[in-house]
């Protein structure tokens, strides 16, 4: 292993002078702030994240190598995980397979994993593909459960609004849908309910927005200088 | 009229120019053409022609700048940037790398007096090394800067699902691995050749001009071989391209703002020759929160070693944890080995705010011009070197005038126009797949199809974007929806199971 006993910063470092020198921050200390009037270093400007956006996003204790307690042995292992996949032929229930029990136990694989990094061996690939679980069993298991919560929101959205346009407007239910307006009202009813269904999706989808022209704006920035100058 | 000309003719310095030998030039029409080049809006431009007040002519448009505008349309403006009489345009690059090499060669061979300064001239820069396979056909690189040809890249998802990606490509594409300061000096001595002047100095401000004519003064550290200690000195130029990296002090100067950038830290390993086999022509790519939440780990080969790094934006103080666990993760293929060198860089995140200022402009790292997702910037630094050192040839038609801060927003236009697509669908590749974990796991099972290993590998090493058949790219589209689907059901689940 190339150990960390070996580590040397050597005298003539190339880097730029400003970064070379990496303040040793101590375990779990990685968001404290520097208190005062001192310049940030450049550790801590350029869009590092403090607090809660960068809390939780230090590798673990078992990726720098301590073991957890929780977990016993070193590699994952489970007897129907053979040869970097899952033994197929282990899950036959009943004479059919049984889907659930292999996403269960990838589930508690990638969950190990991401407690417990592994190494990746050259000798031992992994080779699972998650496609090889067949469609209609990620959705029995994955959407049919919430299912019947969203066809419900979706009856109960769509008859309050239906009763409230035909008190404003007069015009039936069977018009309204008739109507390209009705049409489009009810594709916005359907696939809202799909995306928002807690009260923090709503800040998610806001962010997304912002997002997906905040890298724009940074290009622009250059023309906003020379708009800002042809007005003058 | 004078609204026309005011939409039409930009900045006020231009402006006044313009104005004044329009007032020469329109009587004489059939005379000398005095033409300054001015970057607009096509808007502006219709308006402009349409109106039929404007006395503007109307000139035929030189090739090199008007592969991105419509045709006919460019006005040249009848103006006056002063005639240098005796003397040729001095310009000044601060910074030797890629960026000013490509920069201080063009300028130099169009026969424009140019100070290429750079304060190492064997800095090894730290770096991950790659340049796409356009790049050595562009530039002319001869093929023994080459340390390297990598053919076949590992991209390792979190949960250890390792893709090989290259199956597609033919005998004749590679990406190269090259040593920083092998290309860095390559570039210099042929701009050297070409007439530019090397100057080994550290350059440490400049003075901004009092009008549009007068020069800038730089003030540098002047080393003379075989002494360390710098001597002050001071150079006048009539304009300077910015090349000198993320940390610019060009930037600083004019006052460019701030950007986001990522620290990449880097650990140079010796490893035993057996395992140095493995990495012969391979590169590996480890995704992963213990590895970085918002970049990649990577083991490159170099020469004769492997660099293991990684880098992240926004838990900077917490890199060197992350190196550990990049180390871990390749643990196996790179035991025995040992660490020779520790390295760090900040790379860039996003252009600058402002990236031209009168006569002086960013190119490379200094501008900001590193793709997200993969975080490439050797390739774009030389080509916006090149580039604006392209504007300033045509701007002062090849040395003989002054030249303006619209010469100089040509180039941005042309680099922008040129480049924005590629940043942009970079940028969505990052925001989506280095998002989290599940997401990440979703990156890796795309990888393994063989049309998208194509299409990065075609757009990486020719820097165009090809369209595909449309028929694979909804077939693409649906394979994505459904990995990122399923691992983020896999990962929901997680919270609820409980380790045995």
């Amino acid at each position: 292993m190339a150990s960390s006993e070996e580590e040397r910063v050597p005298a003539t470092n190339s880097a730029p002078s400003e970064v070379a020198v990496l303040p040793q921050k101590e375990e779990g200390d990685s968001t404290a702030q520097s208190s005062g009037k001192k310049k940030p270093s450049p550790l801590e400007k350029g869009g590092t994240l403090r607090g809660e956006a960068a809390e939780g996003k230090d590798p673990s204790p078992a990726a720098l190598g301590k073991k957890s307690s929780a977990v016993s042995g070193e590699k994952f292992e489970d007897p129907r995980w053979k040869n970097g996949n899952w033994d197929m032929t282990k899950f036959v229930k009943n004479g059919k397979m049984d889907w659930d029990a292999v996403i269960d136990a990838e589930v508690l694989r990638r969950k190990w994993l991401e407690e417990n990094p592994e190494a990746s061996s050259n000798d031992d690939p992994v080779l699972f593909d998650t496609a090889t679980v067949p469609w209609w069993a990620w959705v029995r298991r994955f959407h049919l459960p919430e299912a019947e919560l969203l066809n419900g929101r979706a009856a109960m959205v769509g008859f309050f609004a239906a009763y409230l346009i035909d008190s404003l407007t007069g015009v039936g239910l069977v018009d309204q849908t008739n109507s390209f307006f009705g049409k489009l009202l009810l594709l916005i009813t359907v696939v809202g309910i799909l995306l928002v269904r807690k009260n923090e999706d709503l800040e998610t989808i806001k962010t997304l927005v912002k997002e997906s022209t905040f890298y724009d704006k940074q290009w622009q920035a250059t023309w906003k200088d020379s708009e800002e100058q042809q007005k003058k | 009229m004078a609204s026309a000309l005011q939409g039409i003719l930009g900045t006020p310095s231009t402006r006044r120019v313009c104005e004044q030998s329009l007032e020469q030039g329109a009587g004489n029409a059939g005379n000398r053409l005095q033409s300054c080049q001015i970057s607009v809006r096509s808007s502006h431009l219709s308006a402009a022609c349409l109106s039929g007040r404007s006395k503007l002519f109307l000139a035929a448009s030189t090739p090199s700048l008007t592969r991105n505008s419509r045709p006919g349309l460019r006005i040249l403006a009848a103006a006056g940037s002063k005639k240098l009489g005796n003397r040729k345009l001095r310009v000044a690059v601060i910074g030797g790398g890629p960026a000013g090499g490509c920069a201080a060669e063009t300028l130099a061979k169009n026969g424009i007096e140019t100070f290429l300064i750079e304060r190492k001239m064997d800095n090894a820069k730290p770096c991950g090394g790659a340049i796409p396979l356009c790049m050595v056909g562009e530039f002319d690189l001869p093929l023994d800067i080459i340390d390297r040809k990598v053919t076949k890249m590992k991209m390792i998802s979190p949960s250890n699902v390792a893709v090989d990606v290259g199956k597609t490509l033919n005998e004749n594409e590679y990406i190269g691995m090259v040593r920083r300061e092998v290309l860095d000096s390559y570039l210099r001595e042929r701009a050297a050749s070409f007439g530019a002047n090397l100057v080994n100095g550290l350059f440490l401000r400049m003075e901004m001009p009092s009008d549009a004519n007068a020069p800038y003064v730089l003030h540098y550290n002047l080393y003379k071989p075989g002494s360390s200690v710098g001597v002050p000195a001071t150079m006048e130029v009539d304009a300077v391209i910015g090349a000198d990296g993320a940390n610019s002090r060009v930037a600083k100067d004019i006052d460019a703002g701030d950007y986001d950038y990522a620290i990449a830290f880097q650990e140079r390993i010796k490893i035993p020759d057996d395992k140095m086999v493995y990495y012969e022509n391979l590169a590996e790519m480890y995704v992963g929160d213990d590895v970085s939440p918002d970049f990649y780990g990577w083991v490159f080969p170099k020469c004769d070693h492997v660099a293991v790094g990684t880098g992240t934006v926004i838990n900077k103080p917490a890199i060197k944890k992350y190196q550990v666990a990049t180390r871990h993760r390749a643990r196996d293929k790179i035991a025995g080995g040992k660490i020779i060198r520790v390295e760090a860089h900040p790379i860039p995140e996003h252009p600058r705010p402002r990236r031209v200022r009168d006569r002086v402009a960013l190119v490379g790292d200094a501008a900001g011009y590193v793709t997200k997702c993969s975080g490439e910037g050797i390739y774009f630094a030389a080509k916006s070197g090149r580039m604006c050192a392209e504007a300033i040839v045509e701007g002062s038609e090849k040395g003989v005038r002054m030249i303006n801060e619209a010469d100089l927003r040509s180039y941005l236009k042309k680099w922008d126009t040129k480049y924005w697509p590629t940043y942009k669908v970079l940028d969505i590749l990052q925001k989506v797949f280095y998002r989290s974990n599940p997401a990440r796991e979703a990156f890796v099972e795309l990888c393994a199809d063989e049309y998208v290993q194509k299409m990065t590998f075609d757009s990486y090493l020719y820097k165009t974007v090809v369209p595909g058949n449309p028929l694979d790219d909804i077939k693409l589209a649906v394979n994505t929806i459904g990995s990122l689907i399923r691992a983020n059901a896999l990962r929901k689940e997680a919270r609820k199971a409980v380790l045995t």
